[in-house]
């Protein structure tokens, strides 16, 4: 007896139940005339000249930060993604060793989330723009690079071959048999990844580094609630044109979907392709230069207390089991709500039209709002903690697995479902054993990449108070305790390579059952 | 306001003036179909003749723009378990067999059941199986080995992939039979296996439509449908069915070989 596909896809949803039960202890009881007004401050967004005035200058700069760090990242990842590369090492010097150190070492810069990221180069620089774009940079640059490398090692290589065995030289033949099959999927990854950094940046600017983020907490800190409105309806039209522009250049470029729920064929307008990558250049340098970025500034480093005068003994006396437990629960119930309700509650609104449409602007929004402050609208209330902190990850993530889901329910075979109906099952069974039947082990193994960025996530939702290694890192942050930082650091990096392994096996065994 | 014993004697299927919209052409043209209970009706015409469109009207996938569906002499209903029970009631046999891939052979024939069945049923059915002795039955039917009903449907071979899709066809108990072009891929000792298989299941209360691009399969039918351009060209008795007839029906194409 073993679970079939659709069951399997439902089976995370389990952690619903351990969650529905504890809610009602968490309630604290107030709170919920702010929840109202919150909800009801949605159709009334302010319309004051002065505020949307600064939400847009704060759009701007948010907008700016995420296409500098997104565009910095893209051409680093390039870079990197072909030094790491098995195939180019083996083409260009007949060994495989480099790619191999190459890519442990970008493993490290990865592990880590921007947000680390960017409060630590805010301590060293100092607040300035540089801050946010090298912080999307860094770990985007190394996710990037992964991705690149990954899928040139995984082309065929007998174009390669029978160019190389006819004389070509090595990199010619490299640029002719691997850059156009290689173009359009790194170009698709980039358009997501531009969506992810539009959604970072928001983020960073929640913890302080400017941009509408910082407007956005600002405003909901002081229950400006009407305000807080004009902020996230003016980041969902951005958000909404941003997705619809990548929609339009996937499709017009013949681009795989992210992560190839399904194969299409692809590339199309190769030469087109290049001039857009080439057009970014000089679009970074007139954003950076109307940012004020300045790269001199990397160099004024303001001095850090040495690790040598570390108390140690302080640092090790950190309650590390309870650290590294909470991290990994607080991963496993974001993750199980994730993604387990989205195929939930597609099959619950399965017979309405309508409730679709809603439900995917409710994921819409949720993707949106970063989770910082989805956990201060809990906040009103619930009770700070564990599960309190699970719930605003998760719902992030639900918006971006439940789109995933419902994009390739869209892209899949429509057949199986339709003959179920026209035998008479009722549209939610027809869409368990029709529909999701064939997109389970694909979602599945998505779900087991995004529970690895969940686990990486966590710092952000870390405001929640004693949920693990990310609430402890913001505390040791914020205190200068340099010793504990590092010590964190390092746990939290060695764990969620951890996790990236694991999601990796598990996607590679969902995905060879197929 | 239909009484019940005219409903029992109404046809099982009656299209009155259907047509259907195309993109540069209509699909269908005012089309009038009667079938009956026993009758095994083929339905002729070469391809983009609107064959799959009238099946498609037929059972409930496609609304027409214009006209009116009767089934047992009843409209469609809009939704709901009224809906779903006259849907049951129709089976088709897909030109692409519509298995589903992930599910093994017994909980493909199940699939056909849950039109009838609940939640509890349909969910228990993805870890245990349900229904093994009416599974094999099915599969016996066909000729098919009951062994098979643990395997995955992606390790059957396509003349048992085609005999599953029948067996779940049947596991639905259907009283009017629609099958679009199940012959077309087949060679031709499996396609008169099929179709005699097809025949024998047609017997009264049942009806069969089956839709074919090719007349030199027409023994064993009683009633031959001619489509042309989304129209109804002829509807008559198969012995009625002639060269002069297939060849204003083909147009200038031999009339079969």
């Amino acid at each position: 007896m073993r679970p079939a596909a659709p069951l399997l896809l439902l089976l995370p949803a389990l952690v619903l139940v351990p969650l529905l039960l504890a809610l009602p202890g968490l309630l604290h009881g107030g709170g919920w005339d702010l929840i109202a007004d919150f909800s009801a401050a949605a159709l009334t967004p302010s319309l004051d000249p002065l505020v949307l005035q600064s939400l847009l200058s704060g759009l701007g700069v948010t907008v700016a930060m995420a296409l500098l760090g997104w565009g910095t990242s893209l051409f680093a990842g390039l870079v990197l993604g072909l030094a790491s590369s098995r195939t180019i090492w083996r083409t260009l010097l007949g060994q495989e060793q480099p790619a191999e150190v190459i890519r442990r070492l970008l493993a490290l810069p990865r592990s880590i989330h921007e947000l680390l990221w960017g409060l630590l180069l805010l301590q060293v620089l100092g607040l300035q723009p540089v801050v946010a774009v090298l912080a999307i940079a860094i770990p985007y640059g190394a996710l990037v690079a992964r991705v690149v490398s990954d899928l040139l090692d995984a082309l065929p290589t007998a174009n390669l071959e029978a160019l190389r065995a006819s004389g070509a030289p090595a990199p010619a033949a490299l640029l002719t048999a691997l850059g156009p099959p290689l173009l359009p999927g790194v170009l698709s990854y980039g358009g997501y990844r531009l969506e992810c950094a539009l959604r970072s940046a928001t983020l960073l600017g929640v913890f302080g580094l400017g941009g509408l983020g910082t407007e956005l907490k600002l405003t909901l800190q002081s229950l400006e609630f009407h305000e807080l409105w004009s902020g996230l309806w003016l980041l969902l039209a951005v958000m909404l044109a941003l997705e619809t522009g990548v929609g339009l250049l996937r499709r017009r470029w013949a681009m795989p979907r992210r992560f190839g729920l399904h194969q299409f064929a692809v590339g199309r307008r190769g030469r087109e392709m290049v001039l857009a990558l080439l057009a970014l250049v000089p679009l970074l340098l007139v954003v950076g230069r109307v940012m004020g970025v300045d790269p001199a500034a990397l160099a004024h480093w303001q001095p850090l207390p040495g690790l040598a005068s570390g108390r140690w003994q302080a640092v090790l006396s950190l309650p590390w089991p309870q650290l590294v437990s909470g991290t990994l629960l607080l991963t496993a119930l974001a993750a199980g709500l994730a993604v387990g309700l989205a195929p939930l509650l597609l099959l619950l609104t399965a017979p309405w039209p309508w409730a679709r449409r809603l439900l995917g602007f409710g994921w819409m929004l949720a993707r949106l709002w970063p989770p910082p402050l989805t956990l201060l609208l809990l906040l009103f209330v619930l009770k700070p903690g564990l599960i309190t902190a699970a719930l605003a990850l998760g719902l992030h993530n639900l918006g971006i697995l439940g789109r995933l889901l419902r994009e390739s329910l869209q892209d899949g075979n429509p057949a199986p479902e339709q003959a179920l109906v026209a035998a008479g099952s009722g549209p939610r069974l027809a869409l368990l054993y029709g529909g999701l039947s064939g997109v389970a082990r694909p979602y599945l193994a998505y779900g087991a990449y995004r529970s690895d960025v969940m686990l990486r996530e966590t710092v952000v939702v870390g405001l929640a108070g004693a949920v693990g290694l990310g609430s402890q890192m913001l505390e040791s942050l914020s205190s200068f305790a340099w010793d504990q930082l590092a010590a964190l650091l390092l746990v939290y990096a060695l764990l969620t390579l951890a996790g990236e392994d694991l999601s990796d096996r598990l996607r590679r065994r969902l995905l060879r059952q197929v | 306001m239909e009484r019940p014993e005219l409903a029992a004697a109404a046809p099982l299927l009656e299209l009155r003036q259907i047509s259907v919209a195309g993109r540069d052409r209509p699909r269908l043209q005012q089309l009038d179909l009667q079938i009956r209970p026993g009758e095994r009706v083929a339905l002729l015409g070469s391809s983009g003749a609107g064959k799959s469109t009238l099946l498609a009207v037929a059972n409930g996938c496609l609304r027409p723009d214009a006209g009116q569906v009767l089934w047992q002499g009843l409209p469609p209903e809009r939704s709901g378990r009224k809906r779903r029970r006259q849907q049951a009631r129709i089976g088709t046999l897909w030109h692409d067999l519509r298995l589903i891939e992930e599910l093994s052979v017994q909980q493909n024939l199940n699939a056909a059941r849950l039109a009838h069945w609940g939640w509890p049923k349909a969910l228990l059915n993805l870890v245990l199986p349900l229904e093994t002795e009416a599974c094999a039955a099915a599969l016996r039917d066909m000729e098919l080995d009951p062994a098979l009903l643990s395997q995955p449907v992606t390790a059957l071979s396509g003349g048992q992939r085609q005999r599953l899709a029948m067996a779940r066809l049947l596991r639905q108990q259907p009283i009017l039979l629609l099958a679009d072009e199940p012959l077309a891929s087949l060679d031709p000792r499996l396609a008169s296996q099929l179709l005699a298989l097809l025949l024998r299941q047609a017997q009264a209360p049942r009806a069969l439509l089956l839709s074919l691009h090719r007349p030199d399969l027409l023994q064993g039918f009683d009633r031959v449908i001619g489509l042309r351009q989304g129209r109804l060209l002829f509807d008559c008795g198969t012995a009625a069915v002639d060269g002069a007839r297939l060849r204003e029906l083909y147009g200038d194409e031999a009339a079969g070989p």
